[in-house]
């Protein structure tokens, strides 16, 4: 496909959030985001993680002037989004969740061709033209062009929603909730596609989602936010390593004696035990890799027999409610 | 700037197509006004006992109804294609060209006064034969008398569709406001001589003197040709501030793109 991008980014970060805050005014102010800082590399495929009103939405829309921020500092590419907003939406395109994005009253080819337009991007010009084609097969519209968009389900509307971002061939794109609403074939399908755009064209991606499959698929490093604020900052490999080492599933026959339960609990107030079919299945997170030990040891001295343990093999969702429940308790 | 040709270019063309596949609609929308302006024409003769009806006055209403339907399709195409794009979700993307939402804007303005002058050209052939009165068509005189006239609708588009931004439902403001048109244009300027700064009434009595009297725009007195220039940059420069108050209000509340 060979994409040159419109606006070469001159600077090695593409975005930098930096002590954002957003307080949304009316009687009961709302805070939606406090104190954000992050920044991502250009290039970087990131994901920004949490659950409904995190604050993932409003730091997108801060950052593209959207919504004015309270105060802290957005910048793309180095340009500042309060001081020069039109290089900041040179270098970016979005596709905003909530919203069609797109019009239905236009056909697929339309709406593309409209939205590239708005930066610079014209149909007329043979080498877009290309583009906006090898995008549309790639993303398996090149049957629809002339369809309005009306008549396209809803995954393939939000597949023209995201080629219609894509075809402004801005070397910062963000796609908030790109899977939503999305049968599991065409949000499978996402993943594979967004990733390899990336990779091809060299693009920054900034990809908000409480879908953490799409996620984890998708991004290197995520960006994990609760209640406006961030709880952790890594890249997915580091998350999952961090609690791949120190989970376990453990399966006992009979009911735990009630001094083992308190000393699992003791390890992990967490801890989840089940008893079911007669047979015990304790799973709970290890502070340290000793308190392993510290388990055995308590459990033989229970009178417990362990029959299997296995080490859970955690994936982001685990890690992101785990994040989510430690910031909560710490609250 | 080759940018804001392709973005000019682009949005003509959406216009283009939308009116096509909105031709139903548009083709009644003057349908609707031809027999509005049928009503008010018989009523008038039944009015007047049956007597023919002075020529001056059908003259006079003629040119009238056909500002006054210029400027409710101005004064619409600005307040409510802000609430449309809102509620198709569309609005939001037309905030990220890089060149501002107010260019964006300003092309759909520039496109959709072409229709508007079509659409209302075909208003008033069809009214001018209807009524048997062909009044004078002086392109020279009317262009500017009629643009800065349709100026200080602009203002008030701008600022109406400022509150359409962050109240998103005025739905029955929107409809008020179209009425009030009928009412600035109604004062007569030699009773109530202040009227003359509220808006369309000056451009009302002007495009009347061309169009009715055979007037040439360098006869009119210069404090007329004032007052309309005055009347119209004031009321737009008050409707963009106002529009720009409301973007800002509508950016800190978050309501930009909500419907």
């Amino acid at each position: 496909m060979g994409a040159a991008i419109s606006v070469t980014p001159s600077a090695s970060v593409a975005l930098e959030v930096s002590g954002l805050h957003k307080v949304f005014p009316g009687k009961r102010p709302v805070h939606a985001v406090t104190d954000v800082t992050f920044c991502v590399p250009a290039g970087d495929v990131i994901g920004l993680l949490g659950p409904n009103g995190a604050g993932k939405t409003t730091i997108i829309k801060c950052v593209l002037g959207l919504v004015r921020a309270t105060s802290g500092v957005t910048r793309v590419f180095g340009a500042e989004t309060s001081n020069h907003p039109g290089r900041v939406l040179s270098s970016a395109a979005a596709v905003l969740e909530g919203a069609r994005n797109t019009y239905w009253r236009l056909t697929v080819w339309e709406n593309v061709c409209f939205f590239a337009s708005l930066h610079g991007v014209s149909a007329r010009d043979p080498a877009h033209r290309r583009y906006f084609e090898g995008l549309l097969a790639r993303f398996g519209l090149e049957g629809r062009l002339k369809t309005p968009v009306r008549e396209l389900s809803t995954g393939l509307k939000q597949k023209v929603a995201v080629v219609s971002a894509l075809a402004r061939r801005t070397p910062l794109v963000f796609l908030d909730e790109p899977t939503l609403g999305l049968d599991v074939e065409t949000a499978y399908e996402l993943r594979r596609l967004l990733p390899e755009l990336a990779r091809d064209e060299g693009r920054t991606l900034v990809i908000s989602s409480h879908d953490m499959h799409v996620v984890q698929a998708v991004c290197r490093r995520v960006v994990i936010m609760s209640g406006g604020r961030v709880i952790a900052d890594d890249e997915v490999a580091n998350l999952l390593a961090l609690f791949r080492s120190r989970r376990y599933r453990l399966s006992m026959p009979g009911a735990l004696p009630g001094d083992a339960v308190a000393g699992v609990r003791s390890l992990d107030a967490a801890a989840r035990i089940e008893v079911e079919d007669g047979v015990t299945k304790l799973e709970l997170q290890l502070p340290a890799a000793a308190a392993l030990y510290r388990l055995m040891d308590l459990l033989r001295d229970a009178g417990v027999v362990v029959e299997t343990i296995v080490q859970s093999e955690p994936d982001l969702e685990h890690a992101f409610l785990e994040l989510v429940r430690r910031e909560r308790e710490r609250q | 700037m080759k940018h804001w040709r392709t973005v000019f270019a682009a949005v003509l063309y959406r216009d283009l197509v939308m009116f096509q596949r909105y031709a139903f609609n548009t083709v009644s929308g003057l349908i609707t006004l031809y027999i509005v302006f049928l009503l008010i024409f018989f009523g008038i003769s039944k009015f007047d006992g049956g007597a023919v009806v002075s020529a001056s006055t059908v003259e006079s209403m003629i040119v009238g109804y056909v500002l006054w339907s210029m400027s409710i399709a101005v004064y619409s195409e600005l307040a409510w294609s802000i609430t449309n794009e809102a509620q198709v979700g569309t609005l939001e993307q037309l905030y990220l060209c890089p060149l501002g939402f107010g260019f964006v804007n300003a092309c759909h303005l520039v496109s959709s006064l072409l229709t508007n002058v079509l659409f209302n050209a075909v208003l008033l052939l069809a009214a001018m034969a209807t009524t048997g009165r062909w009044l004078l068509i002086d392109l020279v005189s009317l262009t500017p008398v009629v643009l800065l006239t349709l100026g200080g609708v602009y203002g008030i588009g701008f600022a109406v569709g400022g509150l359409a931004l962050v109240y998103k439902r005025i739905q029955g403001f929107f409809q008020i406001v179209q009425f009030i048109f009928v009412g600035f244009m109604m004062v007569p300027l030699d009773v109530v001589p202040w009227a003359r700064w509220l808006p369309l009434a000056m451009g009302n009595e002007l495009a009347r003197r061309i169009m009715v009297g055979g007037q040439r725009v360098w006869h009119f007195p210069v404090g007329d040709l004032v007052t309309l220039v005055v009347t119209a940059a004031v009321y737009l420069a008050l409707g963009v501030v106002a529009f720009r108050v409301a973007e800002r209000v509508a950016r800190n509340r978050g309501t930009l793109g909500q419907y």
